[in-house]
């Protein structure tokens, strides 16, 4: 797994890190605040090849670019969904119905999870290792939790988009690439544009061949003016998901954590969340509070490389160093054993068990809470100019 | 999709309306990432490549054929007296017009591998660094013909910035002939510089120089071609190759005197003739 890299500090400094961090508020190595995010740089639409691309740099200099393609590809039919469809046809009347009542045809499309495709390429590791398809699966499990996504996908009944999602990190991965790659994959799908559909209904898909008139798959809430955000359905506010990094350290919850930060946390967690964009709200009339509406996608709790660091030994229960040098019965030793097991000030401890529940949920509401952390994020990224 | 190639006798235009002679655009830029010990990004036209060279550094424990990567040194395992150059090539699935997914193993891919490999192994002074490995990472982002030559460009870039000594620039280009092989046409240009869609349809090859002589570093022909154009062709592409490494120096002549002039480095004894204003 790569988020259990070694990092070469000793049990001192990981004492030293962790009593730091754990202080209210906690002070952080390089003086960030425990929700302050490091800068970094980033730029959408850099692959014209592309249905949408996106890079990010980060600050320690890790660097990814996600690329999305489209292709049209024909749906499946089954058996059981063509049962549906025909009792579907029954009661919303002939096609002529359907299209005048959008709302109605958005509920009727349908999405499947195999409609997209996503690939992460670690320079370095196999493409089948382990941890790139647990990434993989964690991104794309933000990307199809609340259904919606594919559905944007249907053309018609027998046709779909499939898109692929080419994920590569650039660097070698010095730091658990997992913010990196979903931010980036944020950025490369709020950018992502599909060809206008000329054709109507159910025949074979036909194309606008005007690239400037190709609608975003997410749309923007700059280039949609009022009367066209009320026709909007509130599924076409939301916006892709983000995947975040959040660690405990004591009861401290701190985002963005380094690799060093990481080495001594109780708690790293990815918690991936979704955020409906601002217009939504402000036409709901729920604006008034600076913020959006977040909705918690996924939770996976990551294994901090803190589990494997070695632990510290205290002076008195060092046999090379303090009064009992020499000298050490058995019973000293039990003594010691005794010490090893128990917390000491100043004393690195690996931890162990899991999350305190007190703590998650502190967590949660962290980066769930409106106006908060992800807020801005999202803000940012949304802010990169795009196109 | 056939490639009409008889309008090019028409006006002496080529399909993305070039001379024979012309080279597309050619951009690069070195040091585009930060925690890298050498990187570039180079684009010829629409091929786009991105270089990250990390090393020379001790060799890391041995990943079998998974890390894809292609010895060009000569020694085994960087153990020799010589440093090994590893290259691992990723072409991404969103590279080429139809999205394809490029495994690691891809017998294309390991080919360019090795090709790059033994091309800068020759011209790095690899000697110098016993015991040691240098890792070229190359990312294909963007394909539109002369991938080869491109891989190469970036590469020779990458390591510069790595500050790794070598003899010269490597510099690679493309050339091709316009008229096919089984076209019995005495007429034929050499072309310099294909695109992807002059790349199906003409023969064409790939060749490197090093720096500003005309020794040949790398030559691949994969293409049937007749032997009377070959040397037509050869002349056109070393001739490009000479204005391919003129733009590589420039790139890295103007980052050099950015960075005397930000401050980053100390101006060296040997800059004095290099005017920096």
């Amino acid at each position: 797994m790569a988020s259990s890299q070694h990092v070469l500090l000793s049990p001192a400094e990981l004492a030293y890190l962790h009593a730091s961090l754990s202080l209210a508020p906690p002070i952080r190595p390089d003086g960030r605040s425990p929700t302050q995010f490091r800068p970094l740089v980033a730029e959408t639409g850099i692959l014209p090849g592309t249905n949408g691309s996106a890079r990010i740099c980060f600050a320690d200099g890790t660097e990814a670019i996600v690329g999305v393609k489209a292709e049209v590809e024909r749906t499946a039919q089954r058996s059981g969904d063509e049962t549906v469809f025909l009792e579907e046809g029954g009661a919303g009347g002939d096609d002529d119905d359907e299209e005048e009542e959008a709302g109605q045809g958005l509920e009727k499309r349908k999405g499947d999870a195999s409609w997209v495709e996503m690939t992460v390429e670690i320079p370095g590791l196999r493409d089948d290792d382990s941890g790139t398809a647990f990434l993989a699966a964690m991104l794309s499990e933000a990307l199809l939790a609340d259904g919606g996504f594919t559905k944007r996908l249907w053309i018609n009944r027998r046709f779909h988009w499939k898109l692929y999602l080419d994920i590569i990190l650039i660097s070698p991965p010095l730091s658990y690439p997992l913010p990196l790659l979903s931010l980036t994959t944020h950025l490369a799908l709020l950018s992502t544009r599909l060809p206008r559909l000329k054709s109507e209904g159910d025949e074979d898909p036909f194309f606008d061949d005007d690239w400037a008139a190709a609608p975003y798959l997410f749309p923007r809430t700059s280039s949609t003016n009022i009367a066209t955000a009320k026709s909007t359905t509130p599924a076409a506010a939301i916006r892709p998901p983000i995947t975040l990094l959040v660690m405990a350290v004591g009861n401290n919850i701190i985002f963005d954590p380094s690799k060093e930060e990481l080495a001594v946390a109780d708690v790293a967690l990815a918690v991936s969340v979704t955020g409906s964009s601002p217009s939504h709200y402000a036409a709901t009339g729920t604006g008034e509070e600076a913020g959006r509406n977040l909705r918690l996608l996924s939770i996976r709790t990551v294994d901090p490389p803190s589990r494997l660091t070695p632990p510290g030994l205290a002076n008195a229960a060092n046999t090379a160093y303090g009064p009992s040098n020499g000298t050490m019965g058995t019973q000293k030793m039990a003594e010691a054993r005794a010490a090893e097991t128990e917390a000491a000030e100043g004393v690195w401890r690996p931890p162990r068990g899991g999350a305190k529940r007190m703590v998650l949920g502190a967590l949660v509401q962290k980066v769930l809470e409106r106006g908060g952390v992800v807020d801005e994020v999202l803000d940012a990224l949304e802010g990169v100019d795009s196109g | 999709m056939p490639l009409d190639t008889s309008t090019y006798n028409l006006a002496l235009l080529r399909v993305d309306g070039r001379r024979w002679n012309e080279l597309r655009r050619v951009h690069a830029q070195i040091r585009t990432q930060a925690a890298a010990d050498g990187s570039s990004y180079l684009e010829m036209g629409h091929t786009k490549v991105m270089c990250v060279v990390t090393g020379p550094s001790e060799p890391g424990p041995r990943r079998g054929t998974g890390g894809g990567g292609a010895g060009g040194g000569g020694a085994a395992a960087g153990a020799g007296a010589k440093a090994e150059v590893v290259v691992s090539i990723v072409i991404a699935g969103f590279s080429s017009v139809d999205r394809k997914r490029h495994g690691r193993g891809d017998k294309r891919t390991l080919e360019l591998q090795s090709t790059v490999a033994n091309a800068l192994a020759a011209s790095l002074h690899t000697h110098l660094f016993p015991h040691s490995q240098v890792n070229i990472s190359l990312h294909v982002l963007s394909q539109d013909g002369s991938l080869l030559a491109a891989l190469i460009n970036a590469a020779t870039l990458a390591c510069v910035d790595a500050g790794i000594p070598m003899t010269d620039y490597v510099a690679a280009c493309t050339a091709g002939s316009t008229s096919t092989y089984a076209a019995n046409d005495e007429g034929a240009d050499p072309l310099l510089d294909l695109n992807h869609q002059e790349e199906q349809e003409l023969p064409g090859l790939t060749v490197a120089t090093l720096g500003e002589s005309d020794r040949v570093v790398v030559l691949v022909c994969e293409s049937r071609v007749q032997v009377s154009r070959l040397e037509g062709m050869l002349a056109v592409g070393v001739d490009g190759c000479k204005q391919v490494r003129e733009i590589l120096d420039r790139v890295v002549r103007e980052k050099g005197r950015r960075m005397v002039q930000e401050g980053t480095v100390e101006k060296g004894i040997g800059l004095n003739e290099m005017d920096v204003d």
